[in-house]
């Protein structure tokens, strides 16, 4: 099947795993359900944007348990919960914790599918940055140590002239550098340039700008 | 009917206590023994302290007493608190009469008024132990009203009061103790003989029966006696005398002793309260706790088939809503439907099982019997609470076909009901009575009947709906089970107002075949 997202389902009931797994089918999702947390985490899952559907009681660990688990591992799929018997503190824990939606057994079909929908455009929306922070850090891992010092400086707004004072370079040789920032960071105006400085800032990659050196 | 426990029980002393006191207050007697005749002189101010003390000793010995009697009963108990009072309530006029003491204020009773009232009160007590040592301690089966109780102390007021208005009256034709004011005579040693000879009786039958107070009493016996060698004996029969003074202090001991026993008991008793209080919460919260995870579990049971049944009508309805239907999922859908609904029933079936198990265990029994044994287990739960509980059954077994233990849970719900809707009123229109009847169409009646706070209007049907209570923290459980139970054994529960106020729960059950005249043998 040449789908483009996917829906886990870990539940241990397998007459509410079944029930699911047709009524997402219905709906054109591509399923796959599982009876435990190991068994979700042991199975090759496909490299594409998706959303897990799990009850919060499952045999031999909790739902919120296992929602933690995944926030370690650094699996950072949305979650959609579902329980035979919510209490609100349950459902506050799980909301706090990240999770789409907490929806009681027996649940609003519409309201399961509309919650899988937003958990999937989330994941999508998600990878979509992932994949541009990545794209990113590869172009700035690219860059010369001296180009690594400039590019901050550039996108703080300085002018070359005052980069080249402030580096002890001459103007020429921080115009060189600048252009060729430019292309290796596929920058196509010195705003975007800003913005990607920014996000590499965000992720702890590169300096912000304007606190380079003293 | 089954013996049961009293609710109150009394710490003994160790036997070997009791052995070293009476040895202690024997060795003090032959200390004091060749001083005993000795005068003193202007003691006779003493004279009202001793009897304001012994006053007070003996009253708050009689109310514990009379406290003790109405939450155990036993006729035992009533007689030695009647011998306190009445011991207590004789001595002020002893004291008065004293001569010496009061008349500086213009009391001016004849020469033998306080030996008279000194013979009578000392007959008395000892009349009062004698009943004491010969009545049963056990426990009553029925404790005593609060009117008996109030009726009693009124009647030993009586008494008192009679008894001191006519040896005031009849002092010309009662016999003298008194040779002058200071000297007895003879007949006194009468008096003083008989009196130790029924303390002694007194003493042998409680050093064989040995039961709650019994050791205390022996003390008290025991001071008693040595008082009265010294008073009347030792002391050569002269008042005021070191012996004289010296026996009143081993009366004032006699006094203390049952007070003491008893003090240290009631400390002993609250803490027992107050722990087996702790524990009835204890036990309901549980109850509740348990009640709550079984309906959790039982609801979480009964919702998961419910929730795939739900999902899985939903898929098929989208599998056939689609531009080109999928019969094939639409039918899998169906099936797991089904099977899903014989899931559920399954879950069902096996709670009925589980509640009712043994259900089907029917034998004839005896409503009134089941009813006693109910009260039986209630009636410490209600004393506590303060509500008498009333029983009219009628004289004739009530044989009905039916689960005795299943029953029996249903008039003890029943009555545990009534008793919580009665804590909120005042305690004297509290009343619970339990009755029940033969109703001409050959049925057996069972009537609940409270004073409390009532059914509120328009919930009368719904209080036997699962979980509606009008209990603060009830589960609404109680009543559904007893309708079931009654609806089981071919009877109806209801409920009607009670006059002036509360509630009556009634149900009848078919009396069994061969109990409607003749007397059945019963279960």
């Amino acid at each position: 099947m040449s789908a483009t997202s996917i829906v886990y389902v870990v539940d241990d009931d397998p007459s509410i795993r079944d029930s699911l797994d047709s009524l997402l089918a219905s709906e054109g999702h591509a399923v796959q359900a599982f009876d435990s947390a190991p068994s979700f985490m042991a199975a090759d899952r496909p490299d594409l944007p998706g959303c897990l559907v799990l009850d919060v009681r499952l045999r031999g660990s909790s739902g919120l348990e296992f929602q933690r688990e995944l926030t370690r591992r650094g699996i950072g799929i949305p979650v959609v919960f579902i329980s035979g018997h919510g209490d609100v503190p349950m459902s506050v824990a799980a909301m706090k914790a990240g999770a789409i939606e907490f929806l009681l057994k027996p649940y609003r079909d519409q309201d399961l599918l509309d919650a899988v929908h937003r958990g999937i455009e989330l994941d999508r929306r998600c990878r979509a940055q992932a994949s541009e922070r990545a794209a990113l850090r590869a172009r700035f891992a690219a860059l010369t140590p001296r180009e690594r010092e400039v590019m901050p400086l550039v996108a703080s707004g300085l002018l070359n002239k005052q980069i080249a004072a402030q580096l002890r370079l001459s103007e020429v040789t921080v115009k060189v550098h600048r252009a060729q920032i430019m292309h290796k960071m596929q920058a196509r105006s010195l705003a975007e340039l800003v913005r990607f400085a920014d996000r590499l800032a965000a992720d702890g990659i590169a300096d912000g700008p304007g606190d380079t050196f003293v | 009917m089954q013996g049961h426990e009293p609710v109150v029980i009394l710490a003994q002393p160790r036997p070997l206590a009791v052995v070293f006191v009476a040895v202690a207050l024997l060795a003090a007697l032959l200390a004091a023994s060749p001083y005993a005749r000795v005068p003193t002189h202007g003691t006779e101010v003493f004279v009202a302290a001793y009897g304001a003390a012994s006053f007070v000793l003996e009253i708050i010995t009689a109310v514990l007493l009379f406290a003790l009697f109405y939450v155990q009963g036993g006729a035992a108990l009533g007689m030695l608190a009647c011998g306190y009072l009445f011991s207590a309530l004789t001595l002020p006029a002893w004291v008065m009469s004293f001569p010496g003491v009061f008349e500086g204020l213009g009391v001016e009773p004849g020469l033998q008024t306080t030996a008279t009232i000194a013979a009578l009160r000392r007959l008395a007590f000892a009349v009062c132990l004698l009943a004491y040592a010969l009545a049963p301690t056990r426990m009553a089966a029925e404790p005593p009203a609060f009117r008996t109780i109030l009726l009693t102390i009124a009647g030993v007021c009586g008494a008192a009061v009679l008894a001191l208005w006519l040896i005031d009256r009849g002092a010309a034709v009662l016999p003298p103790f008194m040779r002058d004011r200071r000297d007895i005579n003879a007949l006194w040693l009468h008096v003083a003989g008989t009196v130790m000879a029924v303390y002694l009786a007194s003493l042998g039958l409680l050093l064989r029966r040995r039961k709650g107070l019994d050791l205390w009493i022996c003390l008290v016996i025991f001071s008693l006696v040595i008082e009265l060698l010294l008073l009347s004996f030792l002391g050569g029969g002269t008042r005021l005398s070191l012996g004289w003074w010296a026996g009143r202090l081993y009366g004032l001991t006699a006094a203390g002793i049952v007070l003491l026993a008893l003090l240290a008991d009631t400390a002993t008793i609250h803490a027992r309260l107050l722990q087996s209080s702790a524990a009835e919460r204890r036990a309901r919260q549980n109850r509740l706790t348990a009640m709550e995870a079984l309906s959790a579990s039982i609801a979480h049971e009964i919702n998961q088939p419910l929730a795939s049944m739900i999902t899985n009508a939903d898929a098929g309805l989208r599998w056939l809503a689609r531009s080109k239907p999928e019969s094939a999922r639409v039918e899998e859908a169906l099936r797991r439907i089904v099977a899903d609904g014989h899931r559920a029933n399954k879950v069902v079936s096996g709670i009925r099982t589980m509640f009712m198990k043994g259900a089907q265990e029917r034998a004839p029994l005896d409503l009134n019997a089941v009813i006693t044994e109910v009260l039986l287990a209630a009636s410490p739960e209600a004393r506590i609470a303060g509500i008498p509980i009333e029983v009219a059954l009628d004289p004739r077994p009530a044989i009905v076909i039916g689960n005795a233990l299943q029953l029996s849970q249903v008039v003890s719900n029943l009555v545990e009901n009534a008793i919580d809707a009665m804590r909120s009123v005042p305690g004297r229109h509290r009343t619970l009575i339990l009755r029940t009847r033969r109703l001409a169409s050959g049925e057996v009646e069972v009537a609940v009947e409270d004073s409390g706070a009532g059914v509120p209007a328009g919930m009368e049907q719904r209080i036997f709906e699962p979980f509606v209570s009008t209990k603060a923290g009830g589960m609404g459980m109680g009543l559904m089970f007893c309708r079931a139970v009654v609806e089981a054994h071919g009877g109806m529960l209801r409920v009607s107002p009670n006059r002036p106020r509360g509630a009556i729960f009634r149900f009848a059950l078919p009396a069994a075949e061969g109990s409607g005249r003749d007397a059945g043998t019963g279960a």
